[in-house]
């Protein structure tokens, strides 16, 4: 046998999983995440560790997996709900880019929209004595509102003036980290955290501390609404006029002229929704998750959720899981490393990974098409 | 006033040595979000390289500069390669790629550091500490009025910094090479028919990105932070990506909007200083830069245009 043949025989049994087109929007980001789950074995296995009980020390710090022993009012369910609980900022953040990306917008901003949507609802409601009831539906409408605005901007900067969306959203980043540190350090400091003054229980998104059953366990509220949105957003991309012009205008701006949409409007109405996705983020994050804002810090979500919506083929039932997939290796990497000494850094290697390999699903569908075709050409001259 | 002009050229040139690599990339082509991400791995290359050297040979750190640079480099380019491996040969989404990158960088440089500083020097730091690298003044020039300033208390790698600089220019304007690189961006069928190879093209161009970024970063790391660590990565490839966008993709004006940002972030720290504001008022003066990026980009975004073919993937089929 040839050695060009044995090759081809090798690479078409090695893609043979991920060949049924129909299958693929799933089975490539699987087959990314094994890829990107051996490279790390690999890279454990050369420090001198156990792969196989780094990764079940992962899924049992972040509640899929029982560890053997607990802390008092700690059980699984706990660890559980602390994963949704950090995953729920991240689901947000992740359908905001992936929201833009349909419309052919890159919103790098997300991380700014969040802080300024955190910041306002924090100095509105966070520090007001108001009730529960009122307060909390609230800080979702100032999220939404603060965060809408902030990516509307961008949209008409983008439509009025021709200022790339990736620049302008740079730019607001920065200007929102200063303006807002500014006035925490100001006005707003905890003189002991150095970050700004905790917000009000009632204010909060999550529940913490909630004591049932001997329990006591963080309720993200927010997260059911994140499953919420993520459903209605498919509805409103797939059955809409809305999502049918975003996405055309999404897959060619001309096109879409032609064919009479307002190409102009849908620009900055995408970016509405887009920065709304990433105030309600920011809203789960600062007064959920969290519960103050640290001066000077954009969080990292705003970054990894670019990655995460591309994972989850910007598809918003697939961003759901690509974020849960994510949020268990950040949350399980600190047990693993004190189950398995090994550095928690790692966690963020393998998300890496996984973003990286991801990125060159094109190529692997491409590939996967050239093998087809070469085969249907081998079975033709066959015959 | 000095203090302006002399920290803001050392700010704006390593911010404009990293934007002329987004330039080239970006000429042939290649959407490159990945600058912060080569500039961070490429300063962590040159660093881990000084301090082992440094702890074999026992050689000052200090003395070590211009190997740090030459590694930064080499690390940068290196790295680079993921980037045009992923946009060129895999046809990957060029704006996703870099910021995939991006955040390879940052995780994979904060976890070998603290694994290099824990295996090799048995010490617990998530840091390479390298020091300030060493001034110099002109001495006659620097007694000039206001001027004069820009040749007192030079960084050397300022001096690196604008010779590499006046070569990029040529080599992108003057030359064959460099003829071809821009139209691969703007025209690649064009070029194809001449006889050749855009993909070459493109991922040489991504590699000079790569190498000119990593010097970047091991300048600011050897001057601002003074260590590599993960604060290195402070959005400053973003920035450099601003400056080039401003600058209209072309290398002259770029320098230009890169001295706004220098001058605007060390003026407003003078500023703040000199109304002997609390210190919570320099973070308002920080914004400036970025502000007056935006307001210029109102008024100049009409008459931009990006290279053509820019972050569309090259298929040789296609009309």
């Amino acid at each position: 046998m040839s050695k060009d043949k044995r090759n081809s025989i090798v690479s078409k049994n090695l893609l043979r999983p991920i060949s049924n087109e129909k299958w693929q929007t799933i089975t490539i980001p699987l087959f990314s995440i094994v890829i990107s789950f051996i490279a790390a074995a690999i890279v454990i296995f050369l420090i001198g560790k156990n792969p196989f009980q780094a990764f079940y020390n992962l899924f049992q710090g972040s509640g899929i997996l029982p560890k053997p022993s607990y802390a008092g009012y700690k059980s699984m369910l706990t660890d559980f709900l602390s994963l949704l609980n950090a995953m729920t900022p991240l689901v947000f953040a992740s359908l905001a880019v992936a929201v833009a990306f349909k419309a052919g917008l890159f919103n790098i901003g997300v991380s700014g929209q969040m802080l300024v949507s955190g910041f306002i609802a924090s100095i509105i409601v966070g520090y007001s004595g108001l009730d529960a009831i009122i307060a909390k539906p609230l800080v979702l409408v100032i999220g939404i509102i603060a965060g809408g605005l902030m990516g509307g901007l961008v949209g008409w900067l983008k439509h009025r003036f021709n200022i790339n969306e990736v620049v302008s959203t740079i730019m607001l980043n920065y200007i929102a980290q200063y303006v807002i540190s500014f006035f925490i350090q100001m006005y707003y400091i905890d003189p002991v955290s150095r970050q700004s003054k905790y917000v009000s229980e009632a204010s909060r998104l999550t529940l913490v501390n909630v004591e049932t059953a001997n329990l006591k366990m963080d309720l993200p509220l927010g997260f059911i609404l994140a499953i919420i949105f993520a459903i209605f957003l498919k509805f409103v991309m797939d059955k809409t006029v809305v999502g049918y012009e975003i996405k055309a205008v999404g897959m060619n701006r001309n096109a879409a002229k032609y064919a009479g949409i307002n190409v102009g409007r849908n620009t900055v109405l995408a970016m509405v929704i887009s920065g709304g996705l990433a105030g309600l983020a920011g809203v789960t994050y600062y007064l959920g998750y969290f519960s103050s804002i640290q001066p000077k810090v954009l969080s990292s979500i705003g970054f990894d959720s670019i990655a995460v919506s591309l994972l989850g083929n910007s598809h918003p039932i697939g961003v759901i899981f690509s974020s849960f997939l994510i949020s268990i290796i950040d949350q399980g990497s600190t047990y693993m490393s004190s189950q398995a000494g090994i550095r928690q850094e790692i966690a963020s290697v393998i998300v890496g990974l996984i973003l990286l390999f991801s990125a060159c699903g094109e190529y692997l569908k491409h590939k996967v098409g050239q093998l087809k075709e070469t085969e249907v050409v081998r079975k033709e001259s066959e015959s | 006033m000095d203090t302006v002009i002399i920290d803001g050229l050392s700010f704006a040139l390593p911010l404009f040595i990293m934007a002329i690599g987004g330039i080239y990339s970006e000429k042939s082509g290649i959407i490159n979000l990945a600058l912060e991400g080569f500039q961070g791995f490429g300063a962590f290359i040159g660093a881990l390289a000084v301090v082992l050297i440094a702890n074999a040979s026992g050689i000052d750190i200090q003395q070590l500069f211009y190997v740090a640079l030459i590694f930064s480099m080499i690390g940068g380019m290196i790295f680079s390669i993921i980037h045009a491996v992923l946009s060129i040969k895999f046809k990957a989404n060029q704006v996703i790629s870099g910021v995939v990158i991006n955040i390879l960088a940052l995780a994979l440089t904060t976890f070998l550091t603290t694994q290099i500083n824990a295996l090799v020097f048995g010490t617990a730091s998530d840091k390479f500490q390298l020091g300030v690298s060493d001034r110099f003044t002109i001495e006659g020039l620097a007694n000039i009025p206001v001027l004069g300033a820009v040749f007192t208390n030079v960084y050397p790698f300022e001096v690196i910094i604008i010779v590499i600089a006046f070569f990029a220019w040529y080599l992108l304007y003057r030359t064959k090479f460099g003829m071809r690189l821009r139209a691969s961006g703007e025209n690649p069928h064009s070029v194809d028919a001449a006889g050749v190879n855009v993909s070459k093209i493109r991922f040489s161009a991504v590699l000079i990105s790569g190498l000119l970024s990593g010097l970047g970063g091991m300048c600011f790391a050897y001057s601002i932070s003074a260590n590599f660590s993960s604060s290195i990565y402070l959005g400053y490839g973003y920035l450099a990506i601003a400056a080039l966008i401003f600058g209209n993709w072309r290398i002259l004006p770029t320098l230009a909007a890169c001295l706004l940002f220098g001058f605007a972030r060390s003026g407003g720290a003078f500023i703040a200083q000199l109304m002997e504001l609390p210190s919570g008022f320099t973070d308002l003066f920080m914004i400036l830069p970025y502000v007056l990026t935006l307001l210029l980009l109102i008024f100049f975004s009409k008459s931009n245009s990006a290279p053509r073919a820019l972050g569309e993937i090259y298929d040789k089929g296609k009309r």
